[in-house]
């Protein structure tokens, strides 16, 4: 065979281009290329994994992070020992991973945490260990009502309610009905949310809890329906939430009603899975940029991936949250004598950061010394689908949740915010 | 609040519930097994018409290509494995289709993910209007299918050969096995009857319900009550206790204070159904 060498020389040009310009190089630490080699920093993290869904995409990132920090020198020379373990959504197990990785391991900082029952079950005891933790994804209440715990990512009910904002700013919504699932601290928490809302504005609002588990979607959305309302308000798991818009098409209702949900359908794959009679009308809250976005951190955050995570790690929100708790935490140590790095300089670190920007957040992010609870990320945008992609059509936008009053005083009285 | 347009939309679901009791009751009837992969089959089977479509093939291919891929594992199963626990207890026998379940699940989440997809027919576009609720023809060709395919193993089951061997098998299998009844051959065609209703249950669900592998898989249980309501021996009892199952969760929507919880209603009513039906039997064993 003869060998086409203007054809060669052009694909071997192309392929250096699409190596060189697909994401900039991965910059982490001081980003001099050199292993760190000192004594490890010992920083935990729990994960619900296996159970009923993989949570750990969260970790999986902060690990990269820390793994791309660590050949690039490291918290000044020492080098980050990421100790993550699996709740496998037990309660039970969450504990005992907690005393593990605190008391036996001796961790200074658990950073990226990603679980639906860790909360509940550590928060006190991370207080009374002193330990804090800068978590990836908090899912219920309890994850936003801690002393120790601040999360990077808005929660379910904060996104809720900043897609509810949009409803009212934008689609001048009057009535809403909030399907949720009846799990405790999650769905009647961003529902009775919605109803806090509604009666401080004067709109009218409804909420359906509805087994997760249930086969028969077209009748929660008959349900749904029945009130005649303007926008429909969705904050289930994304693997309930394309179900319930099938019903919702095959009933007709995408032509007469807006539906909008929470972050958790914020997914890649939903505008091609639900399709183009979702076009226009289906709005979801993101708690973070868009994960294509081509501003400096989100393209690092890729560029980690590529380089120190796994090709089958997905490229999610989750991912997003757990960079930036990577991140944050590197920032706070970096402020430290490489020496003396122990559990209590480490949290006193970290209760002073303050204005943590990134172009992956809306807002710059802070801990809250000193506040008995956390919510720092309560700022997000709206995207819509469209011909099978998310378009993000809106800037950023402070939640309305009325339960961010004590959080927004806070930020006031800091000079956090205006 | 009325009740109506919540039975017209149980009743799409609970078609394929009913679709899935009898194709239970076959294979049971026939060979003593309670098939607990029943659901895993239909699902993978959905899940090559989704692939298939995706290729871009025409409708026409891939649904028969579904219903033969759900045939096919059944078949394969029914013919290798199920025979070297045919001489076991009825549990064991159940409890050995767990493993196809188990194996098949886990194949799907690696080739298709757990995110649910979506499997659409050109019927989920046309409906006719009832009560103010869209009665998709996917729904009412479900009901019809149930109907028609009951009917037609109720003529198998009567009035051909394989129909009496199949019922000599059900009442005595070492009997039958004396009077000459090829017992794999009748068993192996209970199998791939089983294959059948489960690829069209499979299909008919992933539309209806959401294509999903855990999930369809899963979608067997209310089709286990359905078949111990029709006391795994009526056909036809089976069915309407599908439908009903169907309809009775979907009639608990507007109930306030049990709403959230009515995804149980299947598992309840095959609670319910055993204990009330097993204490019947053992009163008809008294008797003898």
């Amino acid at each position: 065979m003869r060998i086409d060498m203007r054809g060669l020389v052009i694909g071997l040009g192309l392929t250096l281009f699409s190596a060189f310009s697909a994401h900039a190089a991965a910059s982490c630490g001081d980003n001099n290329g050199k292993a760190a080699t000192g004594e490890p920093i010992v920083i935990g993290a729990i994960t619900g994994k296996t159970g009923p869904d993989d949570f750990s995409n969260s970790t999986r990132a902060a690990n990269a992070y820390f793994d791309c920090l660590n050949a690039n020198g490291g918290i000044k020379g020492r080098p980050v020992k990421y100790l993550v373990e699996d709740d496998q959504w037990n309660p039970e197990t969450a504990a005992q991973l907690a005393a593990k990785l605190v008391n036996d391991e001796k961790a200074v900082l658990m950073v990226g945490n990603s679980s639906f029952v860790e909360c509940g079950a550590n928060a006190d005891f991370y207080k009374k260990s002193g330990i804090l933790v800068v978590a990836g994804v908090g899912v219920p209440r309890e994850c936003f009502f801690a002393e120790n715990y601040a999360a990077t990512n808005a929660g379910p009910r904060v996104s809720t309610l900043g897609a509810m904002g949009y409803a009212l700013d934008q689609l001048k919504a009057k009535s809403v009905v909030c399907i949720g699932p009846n799990i405790p601290n999650v769905g009647t928490w961003s529902c009775d949310g919605i109803k806090s809302l509604a009666k401080e504005k004067g709109f009218t609002a409804e909420t359906i809890l509805m087994d997760p588990g249930t086969a028969d979607s077209t009748s929660i959305i008959l349900q749904a329906a029945a009130s005649k309302p303007d926008v429909i308000i969705l904050g289930l798991p994304k693997g309930v939430t394309i179900p319930l818009l099938t019903a919702a098409e095959e009933q007709g209702l995408n032509q007469t009603i807006k539906f909008l949900s929470a972050a958790s359908a914020y997914d890649l794959s939903v505008p091609g899975t639900i399709g183009a009679g979702w076009d226009g009308n289906f709005y979801v809250n993101m708690e973070f940029n868009d994960l294509e976005a081509a501003t400096p951190d989100n393209q690092n955050w890729l560029a980690v991936m590529d380089k120190y995570g796994q090709s089958s790690d997905p490229r999610d929100t989750f991912a997003q949250a757990g960079y930036l708790a990577a991140r944050i935490a590197e920032k706070a140590l970096m402020s430290l004598d490489p020496k003396d790095i122990t559990r209590e300089s480490t949290s006193a670190a970290i209760r002073q950061v303050k204005g943590f920007a990134s172009d992956i957040f809306c807002a710059p992010w802070y801990f809250g010394d000193g506040q008995p609870r956390h919510n720092a990320n309560s700022t997000t945008r709206m995207a819509v689908s469209e011909g099978g992609k998310w378009k993000v059509i809106s800037d950023c936008a402070p939640s309305p949740d009325p339960e961010l009053a004590d959080i927004r005083a806070f930020e006031k009285s800091a000079g956090l915010a205006p | 609040m009325t009740f109506l347009p919540f039975l017209i939309s149980g009743l799409g679901i609970g078609a394929v519930y009913a679709l899935s009791g009898v194709g239970l009751v076959i294979l049971f009837r026939a060979t003593g097994v309670l098939n607990f992969a029943f659901g895993a089959f239909g699902a993978i089977g959905a899940h090559c018409a989704w692939q298939l479509l995706e290729w871009k093939m025409p409708l026409a291919v891939a649904i028969p290509a579904a219903v033969v891929v759900s045939t096919a594992i059944s078949f394969l199963y029914g013919r290798i494995f199920a025979p070297m626990l045919s001489h076991r207890d009825t549990v064991v026998r159940a409890v050995g289709t767990l493993a196809p379940a188990l194996v098949l699940i886990a194949l799907m989440g690696i080739i298709w993910g757990e995110l649910p997809r979506r499997l659409q027919f050109p019927t989920d576009q046309m409906f006719v209007s009832l009560f103010g609720v869209r009665l998709t023809y996917t729904r009412i060709i479900a009901i019809l299918l149930a109907v028609v395919m009951v009917g037609a193993i109720t003529l198998l089951l009567n009035r051909t050969r394989l129909g009496l061997d199949m019922r000599a098998l059900a009442n005595d299998r070492d009997l039958s096995a004396i009077l000459g009844v090829r017992i794999l051959y009748t068993e192996t065609a209970a199998w791939v009857i089983t294959g059948i209703f489960s690829g069209f249950a499979g299909l008919l669900l992933a539309d209806l319900v959401r294509l999903q592998g855990t999930f369809l898989t899963l979608l067997v249980i209310p089709a286990i009550a359905a078949a111990i309501l029709g006391q795994l021996r009526s056909l036809w009892e089976t069915a309407v206790a599908g439908l009903l199952i169907g309809i009775a969760e979907a009639a608990l929507t507007p109930v306030g204070w049990i709403s959230p919880y009515r995804a149980a209603a299947p598992f309840i009513i095959a609670l319910v159904a055993v204990t009330i039906l097993g204490s019947t039997a053992k009163a008809v064993l008294k008797d003898r």
